[in-house]
């Protein structure tokens, strides 16, 4: 059972951004029954989040149990012991990131601390040399696909 | 000063004659051989679609060295020649080591840890093991 849960997990970055990132932008939300955490999109509305997500609809308030099954996220870096992230592996990057290039947060790959500041400086540092795309340029072109020749 | 390890990535146009790149290459590591710097690593990664424009180009040739030097200089005098270069259309330098050197902290430490578990868990499987079998029978 705890196996199951955490393949799933793992599977679960990779599949969300691709997903969501399809066409309209305001189809923000997709990915939401997937992972556990809440999404908040409407951030710049303001007013008070709650935790439904934006639009949570009537019952928010109320609601006193969780109505999903939320999964225990595991950090995919701690379970494979990565102490490196290296920045030249776009393949492993781009899980990490939205379709247009965002970088996606803790809450929801599950990443621990330690390694999101690593994927942060790794992702910047692909962008500069044009592996990963720096935001809005998802249009017309995907992420470059690794070649065979290269291993690290 | 101490040895440090840097990444140089260049991208090359996709159109560029092989003469050319034999040229960087060669400039590349003439450079290096000047200024005491020492080629670890050469990659040729072939073709690969950008992420976003460069110089209107939506694919590039990347190629990637690993140098090793003790000398700052060099890696100032690598980047203007890159920079000079028509065919580059884009480059970058990385220093290396401090990460590496973080990789190998870590991955110590965990191989003591490691070394220094098998005396607790030969304590704990025993303990819920006499469970299972209860559950089993």
């Amino acid at each position: 059972m705890a196996e199951e849960q955490k393949q799933e997990q793992a599977a679960a970055p990779a599949g969300a951004p691709r997903a969501e990132g399809g066409g309209q932008r305001e189809g923000g939300h997709g990915g939401q029954g997937g992972h556990g955490g809440p999404r908040r999109e409407g951030g710049r509305e303001g007013g008070p989040r709650r935790e439904g997500g934006p639009g949570g609809g009537p019952g928010g308030p109320r609601r006193g149990k969780r109505q999903y099954f939320r999964k225990k996220k595991v950090c995919k870096f701690c379970v494979e012991k990565m102490d490196l992230i290296d920045y030249k592996r776009a393949d492993i990057l781009s899980q990490f990131v939205q379709e247009r290039g965002k970088i996606l947060p803790r809450r929801m790959t599950g990443v621990c601390a330690r390694h999101q500041r690593w994927l942060g400086v790794a992702i910047k540092r692909a962008r500069n040399i044009a592996l990963l795309p720096f935001a809005g340029s998802a249009a017309g072109t995907t992420a470059p696909k690794a070649v065979e020749a290269h291993k690290s | 000063m101490e040895e440090r390890l840097y990444d140089l990535i260049f991208i090359a146009r996709p159109a560029t004659p092989e003469d050319e790149i034999k040229k960087i290459i060669h400039a590349i590591e003439h450079a290096c051989s000047e200024k005491g710097g020492k080629i670890e690593k050469s990659e040729h990664w072939g073709t690969r679609k950008l992420a976003y424009r460069v110089a209107k180009h939506r694919e590039g040739m990347y190629y990637y060295h690993q140098i090793r030097t003790t000398h700052g200089e060099l890696i100032h005098e690598l980047e203007r020649r890159l920079h000079v270069q028509d065919a580059v259309i884009k480059y970058m330098t990385i220093r290396l080591d401090e990460d590496l050197k973080r990789q190998k902290k870590l991955g110590d430490k965990r191989e003591k840890r490691a070394a220094r578990r098998p005396r607790r868990p030969a304590a704990t499987p025993a303990a819920p093991a006499p469970e299972q079998q209860a559950a089993a029978s």
